[in-house]
């Protein structure tokens, strides 16, 4: 998973691990052979990318900086530092960005009874004050576990469908109702096994 | 048809409810039926095979049964916020009203109207607001002039 962090604490390190991971890497090595090698096209504005050309660091300074930000964020973890949590979890087929005592309201039935604690398992991002945790393209679960409770078993106002035509003495009223479930955030919960 | 004109509201929970632990919110239950009406057959089965069933297993409902010459026979559940929802039964089946108990059971009182998002939150932003800034340098704050830095270089 990928570690990038925004606050004051960690910024020096965090922009050369960020740069690596968004850059991707076969772009690049074209763009330097290219320049390498001599060109017969004649250098025009179209002959070379606009943008300008990106140096990446170097690859062992690179690893040495993401281990030393890994060990960090994994202290901040085991120290409890991390403040308020808010995790992007997959659910119902939906996202939902949440935090602990949220309320969701989830289109459809759930398989739980009211009362139940259910585990959101797909985790696709976890934040908190100083870093973030990016999942490709999910966390794992004995990373983080987000807990949530079913609290209410509901139905939706009726909603109507209507059709009218003027002049055509054609109407057609359709009115419905699906089922609704609302979800109680409870906890999110992180592990210092960050590697 | 669109739905901007009817009443809604945002999603919230009675008294933050499942943050501790979970409380049913129906608070009481009353059957009125007749004894011998027609329209009231399924009720009374249901009274004969599975409210007991139901009462052991919701010990936070209190469920009343009440037997007087009626038409229609009539659900009242009572909620802990106070409010009160009627349903008839009239030519249901026991098995009917037995799911339909189950739902008025599931539910929280609140009003069942138009929700305007499906979602609440107490705490909208956790690492602060984004601005043109965010995950910037901060060497873009410096500015260089050349006039300024003659001029606090001399005092």
């Amino acid at each position: 998973m990928a570690v990038s962090c925004c606050g004051r604490l960690l910024r020096s390190v965090r922009g050369a691990a960020a740069v690596s991971l968004l850059r991707p890497l076969p772009r690049c090595l074209s763009s330097q052979s290219s320049s390498l090698q001599p060109s017969y096209v004649p250098k025009t504005s179209l002959s070379e990318p606009p943008w300008p050309e990106i140096k990446l660091p170097d690859p062992i300074v690179e690893t040495e900086e993401h281990k030393e930000l890994v060990q960090k964020v994994n202290s901040l973890i085991a120290a409890g530092q991390h403040g308020r949590l808010f995790a992007v979890v997959h659910f119902a087929s939906k996202q939902w960005k949440v935090t602990n005592e949220d309320l969701v309201l989830i289109n459809g039935i759930v398989d739980a009874e009211c009362g139940d604690r259910i585990r959101l398992e797909k985790v696709l991002l976890l934040g908190s004050d100083n870093f973030t945790l990016v999942g490709r393209p999910l966390l794992g679960k004995d990373l983080v576990r987000v807990e949530a409770t079913v609290i209410e078993k509901t139905e939706s106002y009726p909603k109507i469908n209507m059709k009218f035509w003027r002049r055509h003495r054609y109407q057609k009223k359709k009115i419905t109702i699906f089922p609704q479930t609302i979800l109680r955030i409870n906890t999110i919960e992180i592990a210092p096994a960050l590697s | 048809m669109t739905a901007r004109g009817t009443p809604s509201r945002f999603l919230q929970s009675v008294l933050h409810n499942g943050v501790g632990r979970y409380v049913c919110q129906l608070k009481r239950l009353t059957l009125v039926f007749s004894k011998d009406a027609q329209p009231s057959r399924g009720a009374r089965e249901y009274i004969e095979e599975k409210v007991v069933d139901f009462a052991k297993q919701n010990p936070g409902i209190v469920v009343y049964i009440s037997p007087k010459p009626c038409r229609v026979p009539k659900l009242v559940g009572e909620y802990l916020n106070g409010s009160v929802r009627e349903e008839d039964i009239n030519s249901k089946t026991a098995e009917e009203i037995a799911q339909l108990i189950q739902k008025m059971a599931n539910q929280s009182g609140l009003d069942i109207i138009r929700i305007r998002k499906p979602y609440h939150t107490d705490n909208p932003s956790i690492q602060g607001q984004w601005h043109l800034f965010t995950n910037k340098p901060t060497s873009l704050n410096l500015q260089s002039f050349g006039g300024a830095s003659q001029h606090t270089d001399s005092p």
